[in-house]
C-alpha cells in the first residue's frame, strides 16, 4: 500500500484532491432526507443545552479554591510599644492589624481609606510597592493619578493613588477561565500565580486598570547584565517567586494585595508605611474602634466608578 | 536587478495555479517561522500589547478563524441538508474546513497566552462561569463532533441518502449546527459580559459576530470550492453548484453586518451625551482610520461588487477572497478600540511604561507571528484534505 502511494506524482494526487468535486457532481438523483431520528436529534441537542446551563450553573453556586479559615488563620503578634506622648497614627493602625490577626480571616475585612486632602503626589507610595514587591517595568500596582480641576490660575489638582480597589463584586474573578484568582473571605482579591495562564481577561475586565501582566522583562535587560537585585524572588502571597527562568509570575497577571505577606507578619502595606502625609489608613473595617473604621464613618467620601457596580473597597475622603 | 525581477513575475505567472498558490504559502511560512523563533527566544518581550491594551492582532485572528470555522460549518451543513448541489457531495470538505479553521483560530490564541503550557488547566479546572472556559470547551466538543462526523460521513456509501446507515450523522450535524453558530455568537458575548469597556458592553456585538462569521465563513467555502474545481472552474459558471446559494449568503450577509454596524455607530453619534462617542470617533479618524475605511468599507465594497456583478467564478472567488480577508476588519474594529479608550481619566499618564499605554500598534514579530498562524490553517487543511482524498480513493 505503501509503495503504491509513493509512487503517485504530486500532479496525481491533486487530481484525488479534485476528484471528491468532480466525480459527484453528476448525481442528480432525488435527495433523500430520509431517515432521520427526530427523537435522537432533539435528544442530543436538549441534552447539549441541558449541560450548558448546568456547568454554568454549577460554576456560579461552587465556591472559589477552598482558602483557609478558623483559627489556623489566627496570628499572635506582641503590640508595638507605644512611645510617650502623641502616637502616630502608623503605630495605633499597626496594633489594630496586630490585634485583627488574633481573630480569624472570616472575621476580619481589609479596608484602605485615602485621603486626597494629605496625598501630596510624591508618587512614594508607588516607589514603595514597586521595591516591596520587586515588580518588573510595565508592572504597577499603585499608580498615582492627578486630576486637574479648573483652569490656570483658579485651578486645583488632586491626587489619586490607585491600588486594587479590592472589590466586593469583582469583575476580574468572575471572568477567570481557570479560577486563577478569587476574593478570600478577609477581602482581600488574589491571583494564584500558579494556576494562572496569562490570558489577561481579567485585565480587561476590571475598569480600573489595576491588573497589569509581566512580560518577562527588566529594567537592566538591555545593559551588559541583568543586575542581581531584578533577580530577586519576591514574597507575594507568602511564597518565594522567582522570575528567572520565566518563572512565574512571568506571563501571569499581577496586582495589589493589600500586601497580605507584611499583613500576616503583623506589617502594615507598604504604601502606608510609607506615606509621607499619612494620607492612608488601613486596617479592619470590621472593628468598630479601628482608625480605618472611624474614617470610613467620614460624610466626605467617594468611591471610584461606583457606578460599574463592582463596590469598591478603597474608599478616598475628599 | 528590476529585469530580474520581471523574469521572476513572468516564471511565476507560467506556473500551474497549486505551484503558485505553494509558493505564495511559503511566502507567509518563511518569515512567520522566523517570528515564531523570534518569541520562543524572547517571549511576550518584543509583542506591542501591554497591560492596558492586553489583547492585540492574534486576538483578532483568533476571533476571525474561529468565526470562519463556526460559518462555514453551518452555511456548509445548511447547504448539505438542503441537498445544495456542491455542498451535498462534499460535507468532508465543509467539515475540514471548519476543523482547520478551529485549530488555527486556538493556535492564534494559544501563542498569546503568557503561560501557554498551562492552557490545560481549562480543561481540569474550568470555570464555566468565564466566557473564555465556556467557549473553549465548546471548541473542544465541537472539535470531537466533527471527528465523529467525519467519520460517519466517509463511511456513507449512498451519495444520495442524507443519513448515514447508523442514522446518528444527522442528529450530529444538527448538534453541530447548534454550536457552530452558538460559538462565533458567544465570541461577541465574550466581550458583550466585559462591562468595564462601554464599546464592548452592547447586545448587538453577538449579533455582528454571528454575521461576520457566516459571511466569512460562506466566503471561505466559496474560495475552497472554487480551488478544489482545479482547471475546470474555468467551465464554471455563477449559476453552478454552491455559487448560487454562497453567493446569496455572502451578499446578504455583508449588507446585514453593515446595517448593524450602522445603527450601533449613528445611535452614538447621534447622542449628545454618547459615552461611546470617543471610541466610535477613534475607529474612523483615530490613527487607524484606514482599516476602518480601506480594509473594511472598502474591502467590503469592492467584494460586494465583485460578487455581485460576477460574470465569473474566477472573479466571484476573487470577491470571496477580498471578503474572507478583509473581514477581519470586523474583529480588529471592536477588539482595540474598544481596550483604547481608559475608564479612569489620567491613568494613562499616571504611570509611564510602554506597556501602560492606551495605544497599541501590532509589532513587527506580532505580524510575522500572524503570517506563521495563517500558513500553519492552509497547511492543515491542504495536507488533511490531501490524506483524506487518499484514504477515501484507497477505500474506494
Amino acid at each position: 500500500m505503501a509503495k503504491k502511494q509513493s509512487t503517485k506524482s504530486p500532479k496525481q494526487t491533486d487530481e484525488v484532491l479534485r476528484s471528491a468535486v468532480d466525480d459527484n457532481e453528476s448525481s442528480d438523483e432525488a435527495y433523500s432526507l430520509t431517515p432521520i431520528d427526530r427523537k435522537r436529534a432533539i435528544t442530543l441537542i436538549g441534552s447539549a443545552i441541558g449541560l450548558g446551563v448546568m456547568s454554568t450553573v454549577i460554576s456560579r453556586i461552587i465556591p472559589n479554591p477552598a482558602v483557609p479559615k478558623g483559627p489556623i488563620t489566627t496570628h499572635k503578634i506582641p503590640p508595638v510599644q507605644d512611645g510617650a506622648g502623641e502616637v502616630d497614627i502608623l503605630v495605633r493602625m499597626q496594633n489594630e492589624l496586630r490585634r485583627a490577626l488574633l481573630k480569624p480571616m472570616e472575621q476580619r475585612r481589609w479596608l484602605m481609606v485615602i485621603d486626597t486632602r494629605k496625598c501630596v503626589g510624591c508618587h512614594a507610595c508607588t516607589v514603595a510597592c514597586i521595591a516591596e514587591n520587586k515588580l518588573p517595568p510595565g508592572v504597577v500596582y499603585r499608580p498615582v493619578i492627578t486630576e486637574h480641576i479648573g483652569q490656570y490660575p483658579h485651578q486645583i489638582t488632586r491626587f489619586f493613588p490607585r491600588p486594587c480597589m479590592q472589590c466586593n463584586n469583582p469583575s476580574c474573578v468572575s471572568v477567570c477561565p481557570v479560577r486563577a484568582t478569587w476574593k478570600r473571605p478577609d477581602g482581600v482579591v488574589i491571583i494564584d500565580y500558579d494556576r494562572c495562564i496569562g490570558c489577561r481577561y481579567c485585565l480587561t475586565a476590571c475598569p480600573y486598570g489595576a491588573r497589569t501582566s509581566d512580560f518577562g522583562n527588566y529594567y537592566t535587560e538591555h545593559t551588559p547584565e541583568i543586575q542581581p537585585y531584578e533577580k530577586q524572588p519576591s514574597n507575594e502571597y507568602n511564597k518565594s517567586w522567582s522570575r528567572e527562568g520565566h518563572g512565574s509570575p512571568v506571563g501571569n497577571a499581577r496586582k495589589c494585595h493589600f500586601c497580605l505577606h507584611r499583613i500576616e507578619q503583623g506589617l502594615l502595606p507598604q504604601c502606608v508605611s510609607t506615606c509621607i502625609g499619612r494620607a492612608n489608613y488601613f486596617g479592619d473595617a470590621n472593628d468598630a474602634r479601628s482608625l480605618v473604621a472611624e474614617m470610613a464613618k467620614s460624610s466626605n467620601q467617594m468611591k471610584l466608578l461606583e457606578e460599574k457596580g463592582t463596590k469598591p473597597q478603597v474608599i478616598y475622603l475628599v | 536587478m528590476i529585469a530580474k525581477l520581471i523574469s521572476w513575475i513572468q516564471m511565476f505567472n507560467n506556473e500551474t495555479m497549486l505551484k503558485k498558490l505553494k509558493i505564495l504559502w511559503l511566502c507567509l511560512f518563511v518569515p512567520g517561522v522566523i517570528g515564531l523563533l523570534i518569541k520562543v527566544i524572547s517571549g511576550e518581550r518584543l509583542a506591542g500589547y501591554g497591560s492596558y491594551v492586553p489583547w492585540g492582532i492574534w486576538i483578532a485572528v483568533y476571533f476571525h478563524a474561529v468565526g470562519i470555522s463556526g460559518g462555514a460549518f453551518a452555511v456548509g451543513v445548511i447547504g448539505y441538508l438542503k441537498g445544495i448541489k456542491g455542498l451535498r457531495e462534499n460535507l468532508n470538505t465543509t467539515l475540514l474546513v471548519s476543523a482547520c479553521s478551529l485549530i488555527t483560530g486556538l493556535l492564534a490564541i494559544w501563542l498569546d497566552l503568557g503561560r501557554p503550557f498551562r492552557a490545560y488547566r481549562v480543561g481540569i479546572s474550568p470555570n464555566f462561569g468565564s466566557m473564555l472556559a465556556f467557549n473553549a470547551w465548546m471548541y473542544s466538543i465541537f472539535l470531537v463532533l466533527v471527528g465523529i462526523m467525519l467519520f460517519l460521513s466517509v463511511k456513507r456509501r449512498q451519495a444520495n441518502v442524507v443519513n448515514d446507515k447508523t442514522g446518528w450523522l444527522v442528529p450530529l450535524l444538527l448538534l453541530g449546527l447548534l454550536l457552530s453558530i452558538a460559538y462565533p455568537s458567544q465570541s461577541g458575548a465574550f466581550f458583550g459580559v466585559v462591562d468595564a469597556k462601554p464599546f464592548w458592553s452592547s447586545a448587538i456585538l453577538p449579533v455582528l459576530f454571528l454575521t461576520s462569521a457566516i459571511t466569512s465563513g460562506a466566503s471561505a467555502l466559496l474560495l475552497v470550492y472554487y480551488y478544489l474545481r482545479g482547471e475546470s472552474a474555468a467551465i464554471d459558471t455563477p449559476e453552478q453548484g454552491p455559487y448560487p446559494y454562497l453567493r446569496k449568503i455572502i451578499l446578504a450577509g455583508i449588507a446585514v453586518y453593515f446595517m448593524g454596524e450602522f445603527s450601533e455607530y449613528s445611535l452614538a453619534l447621534w447622542s449628545p451625551i454618547s459615552h461611546l462617542k470617543e471610541t466610535i470617533y477613534l475607529i474612523l479618524f483615530g490613527k487607524f482610520w484606514w482599516v476602518f475605511w480601506l480594509i473594511h468599507v472598502g474591502g467590503a465594497i469592492i467584494g460586494f461588487y465583485l460578487i455581485f456583478n460576477a460574470q465569473s467564478v474566477t472573479k466571484l472567488a476573487i470577491g470571496a477572497f477580498i471578503i474572507v480577508t478583509t473581514f477581519i476588519s470586523t474583529r480588529l474594529n471592536i477588539l482595540i478600540p474598544g481596550q483604547s479608550i481608559p475608564e479612569l481619566k489620567g491613568l494613562n499618564e499616571a504611570f509611564t511604561h510602554a506597556r501602560l499605554n492606551f495605544n497599541y500598534s501590532p509589532t513587527m514579530v506580532e505580524y510575522l507571528i500572524t503570517l506563521f498562524v495563517i500558513a500553519f490553517g492552509l497547511a492543515l487543511f491542504y495536507f488533511s484534505h490531501k490524506i483524506l482524498s487518499t484514504y477515501i480513493e484507497k477505500e474506494n
